[in-house]
């Protein structure tokens, strides 16, 4: 305890004093470090409120049920209720459905709407309604007792404008109905599903509103005690075999098992910046051990043992983790307001539907990323303790030290950069671990340290190259530039790799995310090509589960417009516990109009096969996800229909980060059953007309037959819609990019700043044998120059490899799709004079730390 | 004073201390045969480079001899290991430098202190003994000052406080009046002499000058890292 | 999770006991009892739909070969959600979970012996198969999910389940079915509608089995059922009531009714029946009986304090007997703290009957005595 106490008064009269004698440079390092762990921090938070928000909607969702019945692409029949009442392991059992739906006159968004039995239901899901005690037990007796009922959550009233007892006109695909809301939900239970936008209602009125007699979505199970697997399998052998007992909890693993792949995607993005100011941390615990070497040799020789030394440095690692984290919260909090929402809507766009209601301090999240910064800045200050354990207690007998460095072999340094780099092959090609690329990320972080290393060799190289020309066309300061750079060692390129990190993380987005859109682009023109999408009333939002009705569907193909329809529908399916669409569509007219992004396989060869219903396409992700490749056997059960088709190609497909299949709706019909349509676009045959004039006349036909019962989009916004969401989602990580820039630029600012204070003394011998400030001035300024333009020159090598790796590994491994690789010449090129002269303008404060002081108070003697 | 009676507080024999410099090597000493009686008050003499800085840094624990035989205060130097050495610098010795040493961070107490500290000593111990130093030295009214408010006979007279904080049997100066004016020099040899006087302490002074030849009981002279013959002018 | 389910229950037991919750201007649809009930069984075993409420209850004292003592209950209720042709009109087509019927259905079981009480509860809309009755020729079978109970001419049959216990029995009327009250129409409080039709069978010789535990376990003994339907009977101020049936080993029964009011008074509407061993029944008004409570128990559970022995004298009849609770923790309760609290349970009776000694079993509802009960008049 007294050694405790010692050391932290020790830790603070030496280290502490001294920080706050340099405090400028110990802030910036703070802010860096914090930087790092605010945009680390709110990244995790963000993304942990939606999984948060999703499991536990999840959870409410799936209540106590052990087993979920349904049916793969449809309805379960109610049929099988006397099954299940028969069974003897079955102890309780639900249905429900759920569609969205929204209120009529359209205002807001559309919300969820469940369907349950509320006398079945109460043994699974927990809901209550707001009021006296007894009253209430009528209010959700008059769910069953009076048709046309709802009870709604408290949020979704106030949004609605709607209280308790009044009516309200709720819309569906097939019909809208006034209903009378019967009560509001208290916030617990079932009433949080969805960020609480949810209605309940009575299965009957469910069914009457949508049209879906006889049926439901799925029923909920839960079984006896001492219920075996062999009861289980008895129960599946009783049921039809189309049915499927599924685990309540899969539809949550797979959709928190993404949603956790994609906070670690986010997570490592954002570590970058960690990362960076980790290099910051280095850089001034070891500009502290070193200059302080003499102070160091005092210590040692009035006693203190090389252990104090060490951990008075690493204590200084862990203060600056500790303040750093203590300043990111206030950082993390502005942050976090930006991020919840972009991050919740990718995850919606991209994986699963979320309803982010606020930020959840999980304790969880902030205890890692107190221990990540902590542990960033204690690694930071290992190798300057490390070096300040050496310094010998002789040190203090010799008068005006001037530090004997071991240099270490720059050579030897580089072929462990080599040796880093060259790893990352093998990393990349190795799977990824439970659907996140874990290899991927270190072979990442070899090649971010492999070209850290590489730094000090290549300012040799640079400097022992560029110093005579430079003389020649520079003049004296230039070529002492030069000439220092290449003897300054592994501190300089420290900074140098910062720089390097943050260039390669800017050239590699730019890169992958100009591929990704390129790509995404080139998909949008082809595969949602299409002049008018029709589908049914919230078809988008309830997934096109509801079939466009027969009279509409009738009347949409015998109509007088001279335009190609192609019908399509679409299937919910899961591949084992992949989640996938099985779409059917009018496969010859849309080839004739628009077409697939080929990945694998022969579009030539594939067409007659897919025309003819022998073939079926699959996309990358399908394919990488469940291993079907070109002429293997596609197995499905969709609703009543057995399908088996072989694969006849593999192609590019960006709707969602499940899988999607298509085949061709004509053979579907032939081959199965009418598979009906969900949706319907339309494609003009007149090109030479006005496109936009023909849309909005077909749009204007539709509606006066059909009024709103459809939803429509012209092909035009529906791509501009995507692209549009795509930027959105993209918007993060370049914020994430911007953030790694910065603080690297804190980085070029700190290390030309030691440069210059180490060098104080040689600096103002300069001068004193006469070189003029402007001199000085321009040999710092070179410098600057000569590490900003190396760290860039690097920065992009690595950044083309890492693009590299970001498309074919990452992004493959943890989204399952890549993307045809192309590079944005013209951003590149135009935003590296931009970080050039960002980092030049880094470099202006230590041009002027260098002559705070008369040259003669630094000449003289300490 | 005859040093074969007692046990001397040093006891070498051949010390040599030699340093690698390219492919050659440079010597610091050079078999050196030395025994200083415990209450003696020598005096060090020598040029620049002759050896001394190196010699008082073997006797200091400060730095390992390369070859002979070295015995401060019972305890073997010759074959000591880094964390006896950092012990042996707490207890045994107080070291007492040209440059004064002070550390800029800690002020004048803290900087008495620490080595106390260092040896796991109570802080009030600590304290109170640096209390009693200080005010003996006649520093009581700068305890607070940082050593760069200090002049440099108060930073001497600070550093010779912090070399007595643990009581050690031996005090080695290093040119303590090389970065003093004439009149602070007199006060700082003064003070060691008294320090031997008084309390029976060893004393080495490593100097060139001779303001403490009339106070020692011998002197010592090296010459290329070796011992010549004991005479205190030249 | 059961909670709303015993909720639902609760308010069934209410609507008998303090009428007020269901709302007044619905209940105008619904049909009334005022008079004679003029039953005639089989047809009046089966439902009285267009009534509001209705039950059909058993309870009985069994026996197994060691003589170890069980009590039962089985109740089915009947709820009726709204009047035909009310307001709400239903759509057409129609779901096939349209209902205007909940069925609820109760079960437990006393083990005396082991002192352990088991109950468990099942609720569902008469639709789909889920709940309901079916009659076939004159047998009228009540069901919720997979418990039954069948009303044959000359049998019974009751089968249920729960956790940890399960029974099923068969039923024989020792005596034919006593309609209590004036003609089965039974007053209920100070107006005409406050009333229901009531109807008994007052001796019913049981056998069958009891599962505790696992372990099937072969029992006979006497049962009791009762058959009760109405719309709105009791009246606003009454806060619970004691009910007793009680089967003496002179082959005779007693039932009594105690409506209790505000203030621990009695309404004067409480009755009983007593039925001689020919089967021959008596309306005992309020003033034939006298019931004073000996003992009580407090439930640590609900809090509430219940009667637990009582004495109980009908001069007339020269009837002086002691009743004491086979097992003062029969108490039905509900998770948290609703309020659906009663207890319901075993009694043993010993006593003299006109100077001799007698004894015999019986069953006692308590309902009220749990403290929310109060919140829901």
């Amino acid at each position: 305890m007294r050694r405790l106490t010692f050391f932290l008064r020790f830790f603070l009269w030496f280290s502490g004093r001294h920080l706050r004698r340099h405090l400028g440079r110990a802030l910036v390092v703070l802010f860096g470090i914090a930087l790092g762990a605010a945009v680390f921090t709110s990244v995790r938070l963000s993304v942990h409120a939606s999984l948060h928000s999703f499991s536990r909607s999840m959870d409410f969702f799936a209540g106590t049920a052990e087993k979920v019945l349904v049916r793969p692409g449809g309805y379960v029949p109610e049929g099988v209720l006397p099954v299940l009442l028969a069974h003897p392991a079955v102890k309780d059992f639900s249905p429900l459905l759920t569609t969205f739906v929204r209120v009529y006159p359209p205002q807001g968004s559309s919300f969820l709407l469940i369907g349950i039995d509320p006398l079945l239901d109460q043994s699974f899901r927990k809901w209550r309604i707001r009021g006296d005690r007894e009253k209430t037990a009528e209010r959700w007796l008059d769910l069953i007792r009076e048709p046309y009922t709802v009870i709604l959550t408290e949020p979704l009233a106030r949004e609605l404008g709607t209280v308790s007892g009044a009516r309200l006109k709720l819309e569906h695909a097939r019909r809208t109905a006034e209903f009378r809301v019967a009560g509001i939900l208290i916030p617990e239970g079932l009433a949080l599903v969805e960020g609480e936008r949810v209605a309940l209602t009575d299965i009957a009125t469910f069914q009457e509103l949508t049209g879906l007699y006889g049926l439901v979505d799925r029923i909920d199970l839960t079984f006896k005690p001492k219920t075996s697997p062999l009861d289980i399998e008895d129960l599946a052998r009783k049921l039809p075999d189309e049915l499927e007992l599924r685990s309540p909890s899969a539809a949550r693993d797979s959709g928190t098992a993404m949603i956790r792949a994609y906070q670690l995607n986010l997570s490592v993005l954002s570590f970058a910046s960690l990362f960076v100011g980790m290099f910051l941390v280095y850089s001034l615990v070891a500009l502290n051990a070193a200059s302080r070497r003499r102070e160091l040799a005092i210590l040692r020789a009035v006693g203190a043992s090389p252990r104090l030394l060490f951990n008075l440095f690493l204590a200084e690692g862990a203060l600056f983790g500790l303040c750093g984290w203590l300043l990111a919260i206030p950082l993390s909090s502005l942050l976090v307001r930006y991020l919840l929402h972009s991050v919740s809507q990718t995850i919606s766009t991209l994986f699963v539907r979320v309803q982010v209601e606020g930020l959840v301090l999980s304790p969880w999240e902030i205890l890692v990323s107190f221990a990540v910064t902590l542990c960033i800045s204690i690694a930071a200050a290992f190798q300057p303790a490390r070096e300040a354990m050496g310094v010998s207690p002789k040190e203090a007998m010799e008068i005006a030290q001037t530090g004997v460095r071991r240099r270490r072999s720059v050579r030897r340094l580089a072929a462990w950069a080599v040796g880093c780099i060259l790893l990352c092959v093998p990393l990349s090609l190795m799977p990824g671990i439970g659907g996140v690329p874990l290899p991927g990320y270190l072979a990442i972080l070899l090649l971010f340290v492999g070209f850290a290393l590489l730094a000090p060799w290549m300012l040799e190289r640079v400097g022992r190259a560029l110093s005579p020309v430079l003389q020649r066309f520079a003049g004296m300061p230039a070529y002492l530039a030069g000439r220092y750079l290449r003897d300054s060692g592994a501190r300089t390129s420290i900074s140098v790799g910062a720089l390097i990190t943050a260039v390669a993380l800017f050239t590699a987005l730019v890169i992958m995310i100009h591929s990704f859109r390129q790509t995404v682009e080139l998909w949008v023109q082809q595969t949602v090509s299409g002049d008018l999408f029709v589908t049914t009333k919230m078809g988008q939002v309830n997934r096109f589960r509801f079939p466009i009705p027969e009279p509409i569907v009738a009347g949409l193909s015998q109509l007088d417009v001279d335009a190609d329809l192609v019908p399509s529908r679409r299937f919910q399916m899961t591949y084992g516990d992949f989640p996938y669409e099985f779409e059917v569509m009018g496969m010859e007219t849309f080839l004739k109009h628009g077409g697939f992004v080929w990945m694998k396989g022969d579009p030539e060869t594939a067409r007659p096969l897919l025309l003819r219903g022998e073939g079926l396409l699959v996309s990358e992700v399908f394919a990488n996800r469940t291993g079907l490749g070109i002429g293997d056997m596609f197995r499905a059960q969709i609703e009543g229909s057995r399908i088996e088709i072989p694969v006849a190609g593999i192609i590019r497909d960006y709707r969602t980060d499940g899988g999607v299949v298509f085949y061709s709706w004509k053979q579907f019909r032939q081959r199965f059953y009418d598979p009906q349509w969900s949706g319907v676009r339309f494609y003009f045959r007149d090109r030479t007309r006005d496109i936009d004039a023909q849309t909005t006349g077909l749009r204007d036909t539709l509606i006066a037959r059909w009024g709103d019962r459809l939803d429509m989009i012209s092909g035009k916004e529906l791509r501009n819609g995507v692209l549009k969401i795509f930027d959105e989602t993209f918007a993060i990580t370049t914020v994430l990019l911007l953030i790694a820039l910065a603080v690297a630029s804190l980085g070029i600012t700190t290390t030309l700043t030691v440069l210059v204070l180490e060098r104080t003394r040689q600096l103002n011998t300069l001068f004193a044998v006469g070189a003029s400030f402007g001199q000085i001035r321009s040999m710092i300024c070179w410098e600057a120059g000569f590490l900003v333009v190396a760290g860039e020159m690097a920065g992009l090598a690595c950044g083309f490899v890492l693009s590299y790796m970001l498309v074919y590994v990452i992004n493959r491994q943890s989204f399952g799709w890549t993307f045809l690789y192309t590079v944005d010449w013209g951003t590149l090129a135009l935003s590296f004079p931009l970080i050039v002269l960002a980092a030049l303008v880094a470099a202006l404060p230590a041009v002027r730390t260098a002559f705070r002081e008369p040259p003669a108070a630094l000449l003289r003697e300490r | 004073m005859n040093s074969n009676s007692i046990e001397p507080v040093i006891h070498a024999r051949k010390l040599s201390r030699t340093y690698p410099f390219g492919d050659s090597t440079v010597t610091g000493i050079n078999q050196v045969d030395l025994d200083i009686a415990p209450g003696e008050l020598v005096v060090l003499k020598g040029d620049s480079g002759s050896g001394k800085s190196t010699l008082l840094a073997l006797l200091a624990g400060l730095d390992h001899p390369t070859a002979g035989e070295l015995v401060v205060a019972g305890h073997h130097l010759s074959n000591s290991a880094g964390a006896d050495l950092t012990r042996f610098r707490r207890k045994v010795v107080g070291m007492v430098f040209q440059s004064f040493n002070l550390l800029p961070t800690l002020n004048l107490l803290e900087n008495v202190c620490l080595p106390a500290l260092l040896a796991g000593k109570p802080a009030e111990a600590a304290r109170a003994k640096a209390l009693e130093l200080l005010d003996w030295l006649g520093l009581k009214s700068r305890l607070k000052h940082d050593p760069a408010q200090l002049s440099g006979g108060e930073m001497q007279r600070t550093a010779i406080a912090r070399a007595l904080i643990n009581d050690p049997a031996l005090i080695l100066a290093d040119e303590p009046t090389g970065n003093l004016d004439s009149r602070n020099g007199r006060v700082v040899i003064d003070l060691l002499a008294e320090l031997n006087r008084s309390s029976g302490r060893t004393v080495l002074i490593a100097t060139h000058s001779n303001l403490a030849d009339s106070l020692a009981h011998r002197c010592i002279r090296l010459r290329d890292g070796a011992l010549t013959d004991p005479t205190c002018d030249g | 999770m059961m909670l709303r389910q015993k909720k639902l229950l609760w308010m069934l037991l209410c609507i008998t006991a303090s009428v007020s919750i269901a709302a007044a201007d619905d209940s105008s649809g619904f049909l009334s009892v005022t008079g004679p009930c003029r039953l005639e069984f089989p047809r009046d075993h089966s439902p009285h739909q267009g009534f509001r409420t209705e039950w059909w209850y058993w309870t009985g004292n069994l026996k197994s070969e060691t003589g170890r003592h069980f009590g039962f209950q089985l109740t089915f209720f009947r709820y009726q959600l709204t009047p035909f042709g009310g307001a709400a009109e239903w759509p057409e087509p129609r779901s096939a979970w349209r209902s205007r019927q909940i069925y609820l259905g109760h079960a437990a079981l006393s083990d005396l012996s082991a002192k352990r009480h088991f109950q468990a509860e099942q609720v569902g809309r008469e639709a789909l198969g889920l709940g309901g009755w079916v009659q076939w020729g004159p047998d009228i079978t009540f069901f919720l999910r997979d418990w039954s109970a069948v009303i044959l001419p000359d049998s019974q049959h009751l089968k249920a389940s729960g956790e940890g216990f399960s029974f099923s029995l068969e039923l024989k009327p020792a005596k034919a079915p006593v309609a209590h009250g004036i003609d089965g129409y039974s007053r209920k409080g100070s107006t005409p509608e406050r009333a229901s039709c009531y109807y008994s069978f007052s001796r019913l010789e049981t056998r069958g089995y009891v599962t505790v535990a696992g372990k099937s376990i072969p029992v006979q003994g006497v049962s009791w059922m009762d058959h009760e339907f109405s719309t709105a009977p009791l009246e606003s101020g009454t806060v619970g009531w004691d009910w007793f049936s009680i089967q003496l080993s002179d082959k005779t029964e007693i039932m009594i009714f105690l409506l209790r009011t505000e203030g621990g008074g009695v309404n004067p509407a409480s009755s009983g029946s007593y039925i001689d061993a020919s089967g021959a029944v008596r309306h005992l008004d309020r003033g034939y009986f006298e019931i004073d409570v000996m003992d009580t128990w407090k439930s640590k559970q609900s809090g509430a304090t219940y009667p637990s022995r009582w004495r109980l004298n009908i001069p007339l009849l020269g009837i002086e007997l002691g009743l004491v609770s086979n097992l003062p923790d029969q108490e039905m309760r509900t998770a948290g703290s609703t309020g659906a609290t009663y207890w319901e349970g075993s009694v043993s009776v010993k006593g003299s009957k006109g100077g001799s000694l007698v004894d015999g079993n019986g069953y006692v509802e308590m309902t009220g005595y749990a403290g929310p009960m109060t919140a829901l008049k």
